[in-house]
Formats: structure tokens, sequence, C-alpha cells
């Protein structure tokens, strides 16, 4: 690989990277305060784009209970991008009201939730499917009208490019890493919940509303995987309810290796992956899936806090 | 309250009961055959009195798949509407039967044995090749013709004696397009090729194109890229593509996957010729690739702009339902219900089939089907071989030209 | 009735099969540990079936021999056997869901490596897998025994030593250390038997598929298997069969229960086409509502005591 290719295949890779970051930041945030892995966080990712797709005044296509259904209003993308997020975030409350908290009261097996909110995600990417079809959607180009479609970098004749849509991506996951960890760090109620996090029962014992933080706890990590959902629909167009599950198993790959937990650890596992996957020699790309896996078992076996996480330590 | 332990018990009994219930009710369920029929070891065709013949429909209704199933389903129903309106199996209508086979190879399975007990004259279907090498051994047991609207992978009319297709093999159909690509530039010398690993279809198509490329036009295969179905970043792919500077890339995949590596290779500048496969032949890749879908090259079994009576008619259906043209699909579900209701008109003419047994009639339907005679479909004339392999000598390469909002576009017949 | 066996004869040749799979997720669970590695080590199982059937053993007869069926069980039984005393030993030092994910890890990789080696035929798979039987319910001679075997050697081991010290490293391992069991040794023995019944299931499965592909051992079927015991019952062996049994069987339930006559439209059409929603609103209730699953040693007690 020359250097150009090599500059190209970096920028790639951060680029995916900051994709299976943005993901994973939900999935880490419910893992930290619950130490339980939330399988609905693809779908409500999915439910984000659908929602947004539904408030820029979209009509659905000819399949499905909705068929060509359409609000007679639109709103601006920014506006329905965040309220798609919002709206996905109730529902993530919803989840956690039906599939969790029920076996958390019951002090049930964590493998349960696994099965639980599996369950969960099943019902509803499969409701999204009865109402609206499984078509492709995309949001409008207006979205983007005026931006260019991708950056250029280097000299004219061999230029190294990076998609635009990317670049926002990456702003936005850096933004709300940086936002994340600010909250956790130096707020009130991210004392809160870090001393969830570290004991639920003396939090509570200390009069915390352990509840009503979870509750807070999946709104936010319902509000990142909208958003998420509805930027990579914005790069990638939204292929179907299934679109978010594929990305609930790398995300699982990159929360092992940043750290189960670490918000700053979900976005260094996913750049990793990212490039990892990236800088593989072009006559293996068919081995690019093997990477992120590999990165995650190797990493069990070797360091299971990942990158950033705090060694785990085993309670007598 | 119910105690926990009633709960529980209740809910063994309730699901054991269940499908207790589902098999009784099963036994009795027919839609369209007559009780006696269903009740009966021997199961009669349409008995006197009976109105209708049932042909049974199994596509992939639910999962991902059922992004290719919905438009079949679309072309059956347009067919049976057009076909009943003309006068069905002279005069006895038909009766279409859903099956859904959900996305795998069990419930393709499943589908057609239910479809099969539910004493279906033939069955159209299933959506995939893989699901086709599963499910078709259970239905040429039985004996029951199988028609395929869209399985292309080598192999699956032999799989038996009652199992045909519609759908052109791929080694028909990529070639084409190749053609198509060399005589818009001349000069290609360097080809990358692009596809779904994890996709049999695909799999199978590739092999075609690499071929063709190497052997047939003897040009230089500089990189052989994968991904897979579900990915949806293709930058690395991308950059390796045009780090060999093609003239051409062929890209082999399905229709979100493919149409994303597309639109990731232009946005990355690459500005050569784009050869997409049969999985690209649909205008779901509109949404994805918008304005970028421009000058795509798609080799392909049918073209809405085929001028003949009978595709006029599916394509105004289908436009004044769906406001837009039918896909590959949508044309070869409705082919594959007209070449069974052409060929029972014609077991009809020679035996009348009011009372024939079951069995018979599944049988002489599947000689009449192989017997060579012509069907006049939107495909084009096409008739099947004695093995069960379509003869279709009509082949079409189309030029994707998008409209200036960059939402629609048309597959723009290249002559 | 024969009706019956004809349409569902697929059907019930799959539900033992999930049954057994189930068992397969069980034996590691007994000591506690989430093993998601059955699919991969069934796929296994599956192309060791799917190869040799179709080039050594491709003779031609019909039906095929079952003595190649069982060369092929033992061979199966032998790379699964082998692999998964190598990933055991190494992944079983992890804990609760790292090891799920490390065997999550693994199950992809191999479906990764099955897509692109060429003895695997790709995405294409192989397909023309000889029959050893004529019909689906035909299947059910093997898989009817095995089922009776496995489920007869999992009660048993519920009964023995090794089986009683798999329990007590599911419930305190340091404890049951302290006391001078191995953990490793029965960890490891657990896996490596739930790994070698996968393998088996994945042997008969192939012939009974037709065709073998990469898709028949993913993350999903991972799942399926182990909403097959979390629903069914994780403390006794009845649970993972019934459970098993259960959840193969309810979307075809459902199928059949939208064809019964005199439903509402849209009711039928909700249940046709609405059948996973339902599906998945029954895992989320029974997960919720028995945390132990359906069938329970509580439950079973019961009932033999309530018996006169």
């Amino acid at each position: 690989m020359n250097a150009t290719m090599l500059a190209q295949q970096i920028l790639n890779g951060l680029a995916v990277g900051s994709v299976y970051a943005l993901f994973a930041l939900g999935y880490t945030l419910v893992f930290s305060i619950l130490r339980v892995i939330n399988f609905t966080q693809g779908a409500i990712f999915a439910l984000g784009a659908y929602f947004t797709y539904l408030f820029t005044g979209s009509a659905f296509g000819f399949n499905g209970l909705l068929a060509n259904a359409a609000l007679p209003f639109g709103l601006p993308f920014p506006l329905a991008a965040l309220l798609g997020g919002v709206l996905a975030g109730l529902v993530a409350i919803g989840v956690e009201r039906i599939a969790f908290k029920p076996l958390r009261d019951k002090g049930a097996d964590p493998l349960l939730t696994l099965v639980s909110s599996l369950g969960m995600a099943v019902v509803i990417v499969n409701v999204i499917q009865y109402l609206v079809g499984a078509e492709i959607y995309s949001f409008p180009a207006s979205v983007m009208a005026g931006l260019p479609a991708a950056l250029t970098f280097g000299p004219a004749n061999n230029p190294i490019r990076i998609r635009t849509v990317q670049v926002i991506i990456f702003g936005v996951s850096m933004l709300f890493v940086v936002a994340l960890t600010l909250m956790v760090n130096r707020t009130q109620l991210g004392k809160a919940l870090r001393a969830v996090a570290e004991d639920a029962t003396t939090a509570s014992l200390l009069g915390i509303n352990t509840d009503q933080l979870i509750q807070f706890t999946f709104f936010m990590s319902g509000l990142l995987g909208g958003i998420a959902g509805v930027l990579i629909g914005l790069s990638v167009s939204i292929a179907g309810p299934y679109f978010g599950i594929s990305f609930g198993l790398k995300g699982l790959a990159v929360l092992v290796l940043g750290g189960l937990g670490s918000i700053p650890g979900a976005v260094v596992g996913g750049l990793a992956i990212g490039l990892a996957e990236s800088l593989v020699p072009p006559d293996f790309v068919a081995y690019k899936e093997v990477i992120a896996f590999l990165f995650l078992f190797v990493f069990l076996l070797v360091r299971p806090q990942g990158l950033l996480g705090r060694p785990l330590t085993q309670k007598v | 309250m119910l105690s926990s332990r009633v709960t529980q018990t209740a809910f063994v009994l309730i699901t054991v009961s269940a499908l207790l219930l589902a098999a009784c009710s099963g036994a009795t369920t027919a839609p369209s055959a007559s009780p006696a029929a269903a009740a009966t070891a021997a199961p009669q065709a349409p008995a006197a009195g009976s109105s209708e013949i049932s042909i049974g429909v199994a596509v992939a209704q639910s999962s991902n798949v059922s992004l290719f199933g919905q438009e079949q389903v679309l072309g059956a129903q347009i067919a049976e509407k057009y076909f009943n309106d003309k006068g069905g199996v002279n005069g006895t209508p038909i009766k279409l039967v859903y099956q859904d086979t959900a996305g795998d190879e069990a419930g393709a399975i499943n589908a057609f044995q239910t479809l099969i007990n539910d004493n279906v004259v033939a069955i159209l279907g299933p959506t995939l090749s893989q699901q086709a090498f599963a499910a078709d051994p259970f239905a040429e047991k039985a004996g029951v013709p199988v028609i395929a609207p869209s399985n292309t992978a080598k192999g699956i009319p032999q799989i038996g004696q009652y199992i045909s297709r519609v759908s052109a093999p791929v080694a028909k159909v990529a070639p084409n397009a190749i053609a198509a690509a060399l005589k818009i530039n001349p000069d290609i010398k360097t080809v990358a090729v692009a596809f779904a690993q994890n996709d049999a279809f695909s799999k199978s198509e590739t092999g075609t194109f690499q071929q063709v490329i190497t052997d047939t036009y003897k040009f230089d295969l500089a990189t052989v890229q994968t991904f897979q179905t579900t990915d949806t970043d293709f930058t690395t792919q991308a950059s390796n593509i045009m780090n060999v500077q093609p003239e051409l890339v062929v890209i082999s995949g399905l229709a979100a996957d493919g149409a994303n590596l597309i639109k990731q290779l232009r946005d990355l500048g690459y500005t050569g010729l784009i050869v997409g496969g049969n999985g690209l032949n649909t205008a779901n890749i509109f949404p994805v690739c918008q304005a970028q879908c421009d000058g795509i090259l798609v080799a392909q079994a049918y073209s809405p702009q085929l001028d003949t009576a009978i595709n006029k008619q599916l394509v105004d259906t289908y436009a004044a339902e769906q406001k837009k043209t039918p896909g590959q699909f949508t044309a070869q579900a409705f082919a594959g219900v007209q070449v069974l209701v052409e060929a029972l008109q014609a077991v009809d003419q020679k035996t009348p089939i009011k009372g024939m047994a079951l069995a018979d009639l599944r049988t002489a339907l599947n000689e009449q089907l192989l017997s060579g005679m012509i069907f006049d479909t939107p495909l084009g004339e096409i008739s099947l071989d004695p093995e069960g392999e379509i003869n279709q000598s009509q082949f079409y390469v189309a030029q994707i030209k998008m409209d200036s909002d960059g939402k629609t576009g048309q597959f723009v017949l290249l002559k | 009735m024969s009706n019956f066996l004809t349409t569902y004869g697929a059907l019930i040749v799959s539900m033992v099969f999930a049954a057994m799979l189930a068992l397969s997720l069980y034996l590691p669970l007994m000591a506690g540990q989430l093993s998601l590695a059955s699919p991969g080590f069934y796929a296994i199982g599956g192309y060791v079936a799917a190869i040799l059937s179709t080039t050594v053993f491709n003779t031609g007869e019909s039906p095929y021999p079952l003595t190649f069926v069982v060369v092929e069980m033992l061979v199966a039984a032998l790379a699964s056997g082998v692999l998964a005393m190598v990933i055991g030993t190494l992944a079983l030092r992890l804990r609760g869901i790292y090891l799920a994910l490390a065997t999550i890890a693994f199950v992809e990789i191999l479906r990764v490596l099955a897509l692109n080696l060429p003895i695997t035929g790709g995405a294409i798979g192989i397909f023309g897998i000889p029959q050893p039987f004529e019909t689906s319910l035909g299947y059910l001679w093997i898989a009817g025994p095995m089922l009776l075997a496995s489920a007869w050697f999992v009660y048993r081991l519920e009964r023995i030593r090794a089986g009683r010290a798999l329990v007590a490293i599911r419930e305190d391992e340091l404890a049951a250390d302290a006391m001078g069991i191995n953990p490793t040794f029965h960890k490891v023995m657990a896996f490596t038997l739930g790994a070698i019944l996968a393998g088996l299931v994945g042997v008969i499965s192939a012939h009974f598929l037709n065709t073998w592909n990469a898709r028949q051992g993913t993350f999903d079927a991972s799942i399926a298997y182990l909403a097959f015991v979390l629903v069914g019952g994780s403390r006794t062996f009845l649970g993972p069969i019934v459970g098993g049994m259960a959840l193969t069987a309810l979307p075809e339930v459902l199928r059949a229960v939208a064809g019964t006559p005199g439903l509402p439209i849209e009711l039928a059409q909700f249940l046709r086409e609405g059948r996973m929603i339902l599906y998945g609103i029954l895992i989320v209730a029974v997960a919720v509502s028995f945390p132990q699953g359906l069938i329970t040693p509580a439950l079973l007690r019961r009932k033999r005591a309530v018996k006169p």
C-alpha cells in the first residue's frame, strides 16, 4: 500500500469507526449503569430513523398497514431528527418498564434480561415491518443540499476523500462523547448515576431515586441510539427494519474492546475496530469481518476489561 | 390472584393445546378445497361442486427477504385477476393460496408442506435459490409441480422432474451486461469485481461474471473485493477498487448493499462504468444511490419496455396501483402464474380436469409444462425444456437514467 | 391424523432437533456457563456430513446407507470434541457475559471462514446431500432415539457426582473450588459434551435439509437456543426439551391458527404476517414472568408429590 492509499484507508477507518462508536455509546451507557446488554438497541436505532423519516413529512410505501401514510406537514431535518431521537428515547423507557424492570425487581439472572430484551427487539422490528413494510427509505436529498458529496484533501491528481456525511457523523459522535463524559463526571446527576452503577441498593438507601435514574439512562441511550440511526440512515439510507440489528453484533465487539461501561472506551473501541478493518490488505478483504471478532476473542482472553475499562474484581 | 404454580401449568397446557388445536384445524383447513377432499387420504382435485383451482404461492412475505417477496406477491395478484377476468382455466377461476416462507430454509419447507397438504395443484416459489434446494425435494417427492419465479442459481431444475423455473439462470443473463459496457467504452482493459460473500445468488453470479471477464474478454481482473449484504460501509472496498484504476466495476449484491457500494464509489471519485448484477435490477436501489444511480448498466431477464400486449397490460396495471414500473421479480411471478394457467387450459382441453384425481392432475400439468409449449409472457416468448429449464431468447441490458429530482428513475433499454 | 403427520412431519423432526440443540446449551449452563457456541459446532457437524456424503461416501446408493451416517457422526463428534476442548480451556476462565461474548465471537469467526473456504462452498454451500430416509418423518428413526438418549444422559448427569459438581460450580465457583472440585475440568467437560451433541445434531440436520451453508450457524441461532432454555426451563433437563419443541412449533402453530376458517380477516392477516410479533411478545412475557422458565424443578416436585 502506498502512502496515499494508506492515508485514504486510515480516513475510511476513522469514518466507519465513528459509526460503530456512535452506536456503541447507547449500548455502553446502559451497561455501565445496569451491567446488562440491551439488545433492543438495534431496534431503537432503526426506530429513530423511521420516526425522523415520518417527521420530515415523507410518505411510506405501499406495503404494510400504514401504506402511503405521510404526515400532512414536514419538519426541517434537524428538528425532525431531534424529535425522532426523543421518541426513540421514550420507546426505550417503555422497553425498560416491560422487559427490564420486572426482572430487576425479582433479582433475576442477567441472562434473562438478555433474552427478554431480544424478544422486545423482535417485537419492535416486526411491528415496523407490519406497519410500513420492508422497503428502503431515504431522507429527502434536500437535507444534504449545498454540501459536497465528499471533502477532498491532498494534491489534485492523487486526492484522498472522505464523505461529508461521515465527517458529520464523526463530529456528532465526538460531541456526544464529550457531553456524556462531562455529564457523568461533572454533574450531580452524573454522580448519582455513578453511585447507582457502583451499587444500586446502597444508592437507593442514600436517597437516590434509582428507578428514575434508570429510566433516565434508558431515555438517553434511546435518544443516542435513535439519533445514531438517523445519521446512519442519512449516510446509507434506511434499508428496512433490520438495518440496525447488524450493528448490534459489532457493537458488542466495540464494547469489549473499549471497555465495558466506559464511555470514552466506546469511541476508542469503535475507532480501533474501524481502523483495523480498513487496514486489512486488499486481497484479504473477505476476512475483514473476522477482525472485529478476533479482537473481541483475544481481548476477552487477555484483557477482559478492554482498553479503558476498570479491571474486573471477583467478589467473594 | 392465581398462584404462579397454576399460571405456570396453565401456560404449558395452553401451548400444548394450541399445538393440538392447530393440528386438528390444519387437517380440516383448506380454504379452497371442498371439505370432503381434505378428510380423505387420497386427495381429490376440485370435485364437482368446488369451483376453483388452487395454486400455492410460497414466497418470503416476512423477514428481510420480503423485499423481493412483496414484489412477487404483487405480480401473482395481478396475474390472478388478469386470468380470472379472462375466464380462468376454461371457465374455472384460479385461487392463489399464500404461505409465507420467511427468509430461511426451514420456513420454506414448512410453507411447501402446508400448501401440499392444502391440495394445491402446483406451487409458485420459493424466493431464494437456497430455500429451493431445501424445499423443492419435498414437492418432488409429493409429485407437485413447482415453478420457480426467481431462483437463478445453477442446478435448480435438476433437483427433480417436477421442478421448473421461469427465471433465466445467471449464466445466461450476466454476460450481456459486459458486452454492453464494452460497446459504450471500447477501451476497457482493467476491471474490478465486488460481490456479497454471504449471499448464494451473488456468489453464483460473480462466478459467471469473473469467468466472462477473464476468459471471454481477456480483461485484467485487477481485484476482487467482497462485502456482506448487511454491510453499510464500503469505503474500504471502494478505495481498494479505485486504487487499481479500473475502467469497469462489476458488482453482484442485493439492492441496499450494492447501491450503497455504488454511491460510496461515486462519492469517493470513481467516474468509470459500473455494471450491476441481477440483485440491483430493482427500483429499490433508487432511494439509496439516488442521483448517483445514473449510468449503471444492468442485464435483465425482463424489461418493462418490451412492446407486447401482455407486457403492456402488466405494466399499466402495476403502474396504476403502485405509481411506478414493475421490476423483474414482479414480471417473473406473473409469468409463473401465466405458465401454470395456460398449461392447465391445455390439459383441460385434452381431458376435462373437473373430476380428475389431484395426483393425476398434478402429473398431467407437469407433463404439459415440459412439453415445449410456448408461452407469450411479459418476459417475451418462453418455453420450458424437458429438464424444466427456461428457454428464453430475449435478454435485455438497461442503463439507469435518473430523473432530475434524483428520486425516480428508469431502466432504459439499450438497443 | 395421517394428514397431520404428512403436513407436520418436517416440523416434528425440527422440533426434536431443536430440543437437542437446547440441551447442548443447557449442559454448560448447568455449570453456570453461558455458552452461545452451539451453532458453531452444529455448523461443523453439518459440514462434516455434507462434505463426506457428497465426496468420499458418494456411492449414489439410495437411500443413503445408515452406516455412513454413523461414521459421519463419529467424525463430527471427534472434530467438535477436540475443538471444544481447545476453545473451552482457553475461554472458560471467563465469567458470565464475557464468556457469552467470547462464544459469540467464536461462532462469527467460524461463519466467515465457512463463507470463504472453498471446501464449504461459500455462500452457496453444499447441496444435493444424500438422504438416508425417504420421508421427513423417517428421520425420527434417528432423531427420536438421539433425543431420548441425550435426555436420559442429562437426567443421569444431574444425579451423579459430576453433575452435582456442575451445579455447585454454578452456585458458587470459589466455594466449590475450595471444596476440592476442579472447576476448569468440569466446565470444559460440560462445554465439550454440549459441543459434541450440537455436532451430532448438525450431521443429521444436514441430511434432513438437503443443503448446508453458512447460514446454519449464526448468532441468531444462538439466541434462539438460549430462548429455548430460558423459556422452557433452565434448571431441569426437561426445560430445554419443552422449550425447544414449543418455540419451534410456535410460528407454525400461529400459521395454522391463521388458517382456521371463520376468523375475521384482519385477525387472520395479522396472525399470518405478524407471527413474529406474537413470538417476540411471548418470549418477553415468559422471560419476565417465569425467571426459571416454564418447567421448573419445583413444578415437577409438586406434580410428583400430588400423585397418590
